[in-house]
């Protein structure tokens, strides 16, 4: 299993930089997701991994060896591509069985008749047909082995996509965006499969989607990616509870991180609406902050009660948990702003306890929970200690 | 206006738009027809009419000097046909160029498209340059060809020479006036199978190709495991659409050779004329016609049976 090192890997289509510079490594056995909007250059690097496109500048290297003039099939990786990329006129047993006809063809086959003759036989040579059945049942497809992928539902197509990257046991799977074309149902399914899979083969996984519950759900580490430049690298929960930026503050969770501008007078800050409230723990030096707090660690309490003063103006039911969107409150009682231009802080409650839209009241929040951020840099700043205290009563 | 005639109102509505919402549906029910019917009448009076016409005439002793006197024969024509080794040495040639054309033709049209199917510098221009031959009226390129062919004056002959070759007899010689036809034919068809096949290559996902790539699969086997696959319901047509053209074509062959020399290039189009025209016997030459007929649509027919077959089983 290689490990895999980006050393200022670039990539430019002519004259648009898609990649500015990159730099990374991959353990052996990692399970790591580039996570990033559309169009941040997660999918032109997983192909240039896979060696589908070229690499600009900069070096790839596989255990130290530099890898950029490789072909795909010399690097030995398997590739789930987003529309799976069946052959449509092969069975699924052909399909599985494609990789290991590959490997075993040679020049002169591709002699006229001696070329259909070989494949003939190919298929049938025993060590091909163990394998193929073996990935086949380990993927539940063996009733599916004579039907072509035009019949096969989305799932099955993608369990077929995978048989076929396992089948010759590569070293390293890049899987991009592999679930996006499945329903919620079975993205969820195959989401468990795949991190089963991982934990069964224990090979180098590179997942890119744009879904940060896909992330979140299987990577033992996420790169977070945006306008080719590497935003954030670290554990689900380092990405989760320590955003690096406010880009990351917001891609990463749904509800996205509440991002309040404030502005610190000793211990008070004030909002942009004009409320005032205490902050409990230490904060960082800067006058004007971001005040960055997951919609979890919000609690709903009495108007009366100190904390950030807000009327509900949304209420989610999700059955589990309601997601409640509120509107900060001016000192005199109104609505802050414009109700399009003024952001909602979103507060997480478990259970349904039955909030109705209008209510007025206090969100408190423990320090411990606070992430901040320089409103000129979006950067994160840390304060010099985090007391565990309570804004609340 | 009392309270009445107001509760009245809305009735009234629903019954005029049930009236209107009939008359629409009758008019839509006809709307079909409409469209249908220009084109069927066309087919009825151009193709099928004739067609039957001509069918009836084989079966008829009919002079070209006086059509509308036939005498009913039965099956008489074929038999003539049958016991004349003209015709079969016809079949024989029709075939050959037939088949020859499609081969060559598609071949060439087919590694045509290839080839302007990868990015190059110029690549508009050459498919612009490659499409002249199709573009060129029949008659026109009949000319030209045989200006070219020309035995004393022929660009072909001067580069013959100048090799320090002899002169050839391209299309008074029976050994080269087959190829020599077959060359203009192809140069003819393949811009044609070029275009089409190219926009068949431009069809093949991107992404299959690539995934056989991963899965190590060479240039060769991409293209046969992949592309050729994904092509070859256009090619399959392509070649249908070759071969019936190939069977009824006239205008070339008679401009170039008229079916000469010796009858090497008299195919049955050519062969339906001569005994139409010449010979003004036109119950054989309509039972010319009717095998030239048969010749093409047993070739549709196969097609078909192709066709059926892959989507049998590609749905399985």
């Amino acid at each position: 299993m290689p490990q895999i090192t980006m050393k200022g890997v670039s990539k430019n289509f002519g004259d648009v930089t898609v990649i500015p510079q990159f730099d990374a490594s991959i353990d052996d056995g990692e399970f790591l997701v580039l996570l990033g909007p559309s169009g941040c250059g997660k999918s032109t690097l997983l192909r240039m991994i896979a060696g589908l496109t070229g690499i600009t500048s900069g070096t790839l290297g596989f255990d130290g060896e530099d890898v950029n003039e490789w072909t795909p099939s010399r690097r030995g990786v398997a590739f789930v591509f987003q529309s799976y990329a069946l052959y449509p006129h092969m069975t699924v047993r052909e399909n599985i069985a494609f990789p290991l006809l590959m490997d075993a063809f040679r020049k002169w086959h591709h002699i006229p008749l001696v070329s259909s003759v070989m494949r003939w036989k190919l298929m049938r040579r025993p060590d091909i047909v163990e394998r193929t059945n073996q990935i086949a049942e380990q993927l539940e497809l063996t009733p599916l082995m004579n039907r072509r992928p035009a019949s096969l539902s989305g799932g099955q197509r993608q369990r077929v996509a995978l048989a076929r990257s396992l089948v010759r046991d590569p070293s390293l799977y890049l899987l991009d965006e592999p679930l996006s074309n499945l329903d919620a149902k079975l993205r969820t399914q195959m989401r468990s499969e795949i991190s089963t899979l991982h934990q069964r083969v224990r090979k180098t996984f590179v997942y890119v989607t744009h879904d940060q519950v896909e992330a979140m759900t299987m990577a033992t580490k996420i790169i977070v990616m945006n306008r080719g430049e590497i935003q954030q690298i670290g554990t689900p929960d380092e990405i989760y509870e320590h955003p690096a930026n406010t880009f990351v503050a917001r891609f990463v969770g749904a509800p996205p991180m509440n991002l309040l501008p404030v502005r610190q007078q000793g211990q008070q800050l004030t909002l942009e609406a004009g409320a005032t409230f205490t902050h409990p723990g230490q904060l960082p030096a800067d006058k004007e902050l971001i005040l960055g707090l997951r919609p979890e660690r919000l609690r709903l309490q009495p108007a009366e009660q100190p904390g950030i003063p807000v009327e509900v103006s949304v209420v989610e039911k999700l059955g589990a948990e309601v997601i409640l969107g509120c509107r900060v409150l001016h000192p005199g009682g109104g609505q802050s702003g414009d109700l399009l231009r003024q952001d909602l802080v979103f507060v997480r409650i478990s259970g349904n306890p039955h909030v109705a839209i209008g209510t007025r009241a206090s969100l408190g929040y423990d320090a411990a929970g606070v992430n901040w951020y320089s409103p000129q840099t979006g950067k994160a700043l840390h304060p010099a200690a985090a007391p565990l205290l309570s804004c609340s009563a | 206006m009392t309270e009445q005639t107001l509760l009245e109102r809305p009735l009234a509505v629903p019954a005029y738009s049930a009236r209107t919402s009939t008359a629409r549906r009758r008019l839509n029910g006809l709307l079909p027809y409409a469209f249908v019917i220009p084109p069927a009448l066309y087919l009825l009076v151009f193709m099928f009419w004739p067609l039957g016409k001509q069918i009836y005439l084989s079966l008829t002793r009919t002079r070209l000097a006086n059509p509308n006197r036939s005498t009913f024969i039965g099956l008489r024509n074929y038999e003539r046909l049958l016991d004349n080794p003209d015709f079969y040495t016809t079949l024989k040639i029709t075939l050959i160029y037939s088949v020859m054309a499609v081969i060559v033709g598609v071949a060439v049209g087919l590694v045509a498209a290839l080839a302007l199917n990868r990015p190059f510098p110029g690549r508009t221009l050459v498919r612009g340059i490659l499409l002249f031959g199709w573009a060129v009226p029949n008659v026109a390129a009949a000319l030209v060809w045989l200006w070219i062919f020309n035995e004393r004056s022929g660009i072909l002959n001067t580069i013959v020479t100048g090799l320090g070759l002899e002169r050839v007899s391209w299309l008074t010689s029976t050994e080269m006036a087959l190829p020599s036809i077959l060359l203009v034919t192809v140069w003819q068809v393949s811009p044609f199978v070029m275009l089409v096949m190219l926009a068949a290559l431009q069809s093949v996902p991107e992404e299959v190709k690539e995934a056989a790539v991963v899965d190590g699969a060479d240039k060769l086997n991409v293209f046969k495991s992949v592309t050729l696959p994904h092509i070859l319901p256009t090619l399959q047509l392509v070649s249908l659409l070759v071969m019936v053209w190939s069977i009824r074509r006239f205008d070339i062959i008679y401009l170039l050779t008229g079916g000469g020399p010796v009858g090497s290039t008299s195919t049955l189009i050519v062969k339906l004329r001569q005994v139409a025209f010449e010979n003004h016997d036109l119950g054989l030459s309509s039972a010319y016609g009717v095998v030239g007929l048969m010749l093409a649509l047993s070739v549709a027919a196969i097609h078909a049976l192709f066709n059926h077959r892959r989507q049998k089983m590609s749905s399985r």
